[in-house]
């Protein structure tokens, strides 16, 4: 072992529990990391070994529309040419079941399948294994929640549009259920046979028609391309304007593991920014290390060491330092991975994959740890070149370098070696360079704002309190840990009160617009038939309320647009275009809605059709796609081609939902006698049950028809903002608690200095309780500061998110502005005297004789 | 052999330049013991820390075995320090974080020595304490750090022992003991001994006395001169 080594164990012996925090620093942020990257990496992983059973088929052909016979033959041309060994049919549509004896209804994901599926994976039931010979003849499986929603058992029968189906198991897993897909409702399965008696797939009903198809598997020839994926683009290429995709699992599993990585990637980061911190504690305790060592440093120079070993010594230090931190992480990742179903249930069931840490998590919490360290406390170790072995024999002052050149370009390394692995966690350049660019951003505000509260409160030095007028002395004092204690205390404060206002202010704008009169639930795939009946049943239930005004919609793509500064001549060109090309829900009508505002050209009113139809467009597909007054479009309705003049530009409001937001609204005309659906708002009763009796008549007469409880939704929505504003606070907290520990570090590190001083207070006639005070109000301050700090940055980054990104009025929130300043301060006072309690425990007369 | 040239030292004083020692030639033959004496703020401890590299001069060389130690870089010092020169301070400069043993190890450390245990054991007996060998700075009396800096001093067998008033800080008869060390193992190792020092006795003991007052020698009690002769102590021995 060299002297290096040797020495550097030796310190850590000496002064580990002074560093103790700088390694629990790191640990925090290194466990972040590994315990969410190994999860996500679990998960893909699991994902992608299992991606064909994921997809349910090597290739899956999807269209909105029933699928066409050229699609079907081409199909048919690959089995009997040999590419395709088998085809299966499946058809999903989101609807509404009730039980037969209840007026309960609920809306689920139903899928109608064929005796083949599925062609890879199983499905497992809780009764154990699964069989088509259970759906046959109305035969339903169903996800346990239903079963709980409409307290119903295995066994009885459920109102599927108009036919009654028998539940005749539970499912488990299913194969080919999108981890965190959206869904309207939950899965139940029916027999492919059986969905036309069920009368859903009438005109208009929103499904999703898919050919599932087995590819026979020889071995790939060596750079031959695979030839699922190769199939799925012929497909999607040849019947791509006859809206067709076909997808190979390996695309989705490229897909799937894509997302999965940015999400790694950028979850990650949120371990990143608690790494930081502690890297920032790391920086300052190691200024504050060297100064103590300084002695010690000329020592070793005196007997013989050279500055490069002495440098080596204490960046062996800090590298072991770092390493044990970073396998701390390791394991507190690991104990938390352990202990995570304890807090939000069954994950691996949930996700469906098995989890822990994985090597390649470890690795990397490991070397970032240990990056991290080395990095913040290379700049303040380069002051050892500075100590001189004279000062054993007289204090002089050390005679500065003018510019420090060595030091400059070290720091000017640190900084691009730190934005290196910021880009290198996030997987992207641009992020490392946002990420670090931000946190220089905040850090600099939070500085300043420090500089200036600091000032504020100096008039407090002429105080009639003792302790009030130390405390403020100590706060300005140079190199008392203020300015980093600030950022770590304000940073934490920030996030937590800034998520918490956003919050608030996202919750209130959806109550608000749930007022008095807003509708509250929508129906849709109203069938022209229906529009009497219904329109008298919802009347007669909710009586004194509006009658539901009924919309009428299509659905329509654009293939096409003839214009001065775009010209697509075929939906292949439509499609260049991105999202122009996607599917529009359309209306028509002669008047303006109250939540549309007539931005240019003119509004056709009540007179009578011209002989080009007229279109009028949302404003923000102008200006997305160049789209002008007097362009041309084609549309493609239900396979008709439909061209269209451009004549005016609306702006929406889509907020206000009553009249429905439409991008695209046609003169009346054209559609007249074209087969459509139409949707409509409506306000339900107050009461649960009332609202329940209303949706259970509705479906029950009208089984096509489903219903969107906008109460439901908006409780759903309240459910995600809760979940993202804890996940925020969970960051906030880690911030907070790297804060704490860099409080505690700083307390510690500079502790001589208050023992010190305590002592001389002491001999001077202070009391104990005298010498408490002042400390608990030197930390109080400080942390009135610290919270003043991160409350005002929050409620700037609330409102600049509610009025900028999410568009919403915004409202201060005192309680909460005010009330986090405090709790703030007083965590802070009491974190900062329980860490000098030894200040107070000192005698006085050896502490002066040791100095 | 120590040889000093027009060896000064002036700093910067607020505006003004200081100068705490005027240029100075010198020579220590080896083996020589030499007192350096003079009140406070005389030059004595400059002068030390100057032959021992810790500090550089402002003018003038200082040769060591013929070499000119001023040419030298920190790092060349250090390795200087390591293989000619033991020091002794008077606030005897142990590093608190290590026990007796290991501050008796680090120079041999530094210096790669394979036999570094059992040679600090023996230097630890040798100046009487093994028994404290697992003790730390804090947990020793003055005499003891004072003795064990005497033997960190000695580890790597240097040629030159330097100590600045190795006495100061001890009581006299602690004071009398460390002297008595200091001395019989320089008589044992026949190495050069450079002692700085207020006590007139302690002084009578050496070969050769340079007497400093502000930054000069006054009193040429054996081949001394101010700067402009070059002079070597004891000479004719």
């Amino acid at each position: 072992m060299s002297f290096v080594v040797r020495m550097a164990l030796r310190e850590i012996r000496a002064s580990w529990q002074r560093l103790l925090f700088f390694f629990v620093c790191i640990a925090v942020g290194v466990a972040s990391i590994v315990a969410i990257r190994s999860v996500i990496q679990s998960v893909r992983e699991g994902l992608t070994r299992e991606a064909r059973a994921m997809t349910g088929a090597d290739v899956v052909v999807r269209s909105d529309r029933p699928i066409g016979d050229n699609v079907r033959s081409a199909v048919e041309k690959e089995r009997t040419g040999g590419r395709v060994s088998l085809v299966s049919e499946a058809i999903e549509i989101a609807t509404m079941v009730r039980p037969t004896n209840a007026t309960m209804t609920r809306m689920v994901e139903l899928r109608a399948v064929q005796a083949a599926y599925p062609l890879y994976g199983t499905m497992t039931l809780r009764e154990g294994q699964y069989s088509h010979a259970l759906l046959q003849g109305h035969g339903t499986l169903v996800r346990p929640e239903l079963l709980a929603q409409l307290n119903l058992r295995v066994g009885d029968d459920l109102l599927i549009g108009t036919q009654r189906f028998q539940i005749r198991g539970v499912i488990d897993k299913e194969p080919g259920r999108n981890l965190g897909a959206f869904s309207l409702g939950s899965r139940l399965f029916i027999d492919f046979a059986d969905l036309p008696s069920t009368g859903l797939l009438s005109f208009g009903s929103r499904a999703s028609y898919e050919l599932l198809l087995q590819v026979p598997h020889p071995p790939l020839a060596p750079g031959r391309r695979d030839v699922t994926t190769l199939l799925a683009r012929e497909l999607s290429d040849t019947f791509v304007n006859d809206f067709v995709r076909a997808r190979s699992y390996r695309q989705n599993e490229g897909r799937m593991s894509e997302n999965l990585t940015r999400a790694e990637n950028y979850l990650s980061l949120v371990g990143l920014v608690v790494l930081i911190l502690g890297g920032i504690g790391v920086s300052s305790v190691t200024r504050v290390f060297v100064q103590q060592k300084v002695r010690s440093i000329a020592i070793l120079k005196c007997v013989g060491s050279t500055t490069k070993q002495v440098l080596s010594v204490y960046l062996a230090q800090v590298l072991l330092l770092g390493m044990a931190g970073s396998a701390l992480g390791v394991v507190i990742a690991g104990g938390v991975l352990m202990l995570l179903p304890l807090f939000v249930g069954d994950l691996a069931a949930l996700l469906q994959v098995e989890y822990g840490l994985t090597m390649a998590a470890v690795i990397q919490g490991l070397a970032v740890g240990m990056l991290v360290s080395v990095l913040f406390s290379v700049v303040p170790l380069l002051e050892i070149r500075n100590v001189k072995p004279s000062l054993l024999l007289r204090q002089d002052i050390p005679s500065m370098p003018r510019f420090d050149w060595v030091k400059w370009s070290v720091a000017l390394a640190v900084a691009a070696s730190l934005v290196g692995v910021a880009a290198w966690q996030a997987g992207s350049l641009a992020v490392g360079l946002v990420l670090s660019g931000g946190f220089v951003a905040i850090a600099f505000v939070l500085h300043l704002a420090g500089i200036a509260l600091v000032r504020a409160v100096q008039p407090l030095r002429h105080a009639r309190s003792f302790a009030l007028r130390q405390a403020v002395l100590r706060v300005a004092r140079p190199g008392n840990q203020t300015r980093i204690i600030l950022l770590a205390v304000g940073l934490g404060t920030f996030f937590i009160l800034g998520v918490r206002a956003l919050q608030g202010n996202l919750l209130r704008d959806f109550a608000l617009q749930m007022g008095e009169d807003s509708p509250d639930m929508f129906l849709m795939d109203i069938q022209p038939a229906q529009r009497q009946g219904l329109t008298a049943l919802v009347d007669g239930e909710n009586g004194a309320d509006p009658a539901p005004k009924l919309i009428p919609v299509l659905r329509a793509r654009i293939v096409g647009v003839r214009g001065r500064d775009v010209n697509l001549e075929s939906f292949e060109d439509v499609r260049g275009r991105g999202g122009l090309s996607r599917e529009f829900t359309i209306t028509y009508r002669s008047n303006l809605e109250a939540n549309e505002k007539l931005i240019d050209g003119k509004w056709w009113g009540d007179g009578p059709a011209t002989e080009i139809p007229e279109v009028s467009i949302e404003v923000g597909l102008r200006s997305r796609f160049q789209i002008q007054l007097g362009d041309e479009m084609r549309f493609d309705v239900l396979g008709r081609i439909v061209t269209a003049r451009v004549t005016s530009f609306r702006q929406v409001d889509f907020r206000d939902f009553r009249a429905g937001g439409f991008m695209i609204v046609f003169r009346p005309g054209p559609f007249d006698t074209a087969p459509h659906t139409f949707i409509a708002a409506v306000r339900g009763a107050k009461e649960p049950a009332a609202r329940a009796r209303m949706q259970g008549l509705l479906v029950g007469s009208y089984p096509n028809v489903s219903v969107i409880d906008l109460r439901e939704v908006l409780d759903t929505v309240a459910s995600v903002v809760n979940n993202v504003t804890l996940a925020v606070t969970v960051v906030g907290g880690l911030v907070l608690l790297s804060g704490s520990l860099i409080l505690i570090g700083a307390v510690s590190m500079t502790k001589f200095r208050r023992v010190y001083e305590a002592a001389i207070l002491k001999t001077l006639g202070a009391s104990s309780r005298l010498i408490a005070t002042t400390l608990l109000v030197e930390y109080g301050v400080l942390g009135a500061i610290a919270g003043t700090v991160g409350a005002l940055g929050a409620v700037a980054l609330s409102w600049a998110v509610a009025r900028y990104a999410l568009d919403l009025p915004w409202e201060a929130s005192p309680v909460l502005t005010v009330g986090g300043i405090v709790v703030t301060a007083i965590v802070v006072a009491l974190i900062g005297v329980l860490a000098s309690l030894d200040v107070l425990r000192h005698k006085p007369l050896a502490t002066l004789r040791a100095e | 052999m120590i040889e000093l040239r027009g060896v000064s030292k002036t700093v910067q004083s607020g505006d003004h330049p200081l100068t705490i020692l005027h240029p100075l030639d010198y020579a220590i033959p080896s083996g020589q013991f030499v007192a350096v004496v003079g009140p406070s703020g005389s030059g004595k401890s400059t002068l030390l820390g100057l032959l021992a590299g810790l500090d550089a001069p402002t003018t003038g060389e200082i040769r060591i075995d013929g070499v000119d130690i001023t040419q030298l870089t920190e790092d060349g010092l250090a390795k200087l320090r390591g293989e000619k020169i033991g020091f002794v301070f008077q606030f005897f400069h142990l590093v608190p974080s290590l026990t007796a043993f290991e501050n008796v190890l680090i120079p041999m450390e530094i210096s790669g020595r394979r036999d570094a245990v059992p040679r600090a054991r023996q230097l630890l007996e040798e100046v009487g304490l093994t028994e404290r060998a697992h003790h730390y700075p804090s947990q020793l009396s003055g005499g003891e750090q004072q003795r064990i800096a005497i033997a960190r001093a000695l580890a790597n067998d240097p040629p030159i022992v330097l100590a600045d008033e190795p006495t100061g800080n001890l009581d006299s008869t602690t004071g009398r003991h460390i002297m008595d060390l200091l001395l019989s193992v320089r008589r044992s190792r026949n190495s050069t001994l450079v002692l700085v020092t207020h006590d007139a006795e302690l002084a009578s003991l050496a070969d050769t006395r340079l007497v400093l007052r502000d930054g000069r020698p006054v009193s040429p009690d054996d081949s001394l001169r101010t700067a402009g002769a070059t002079s070597s102590a004891g000479a004719g021995r």
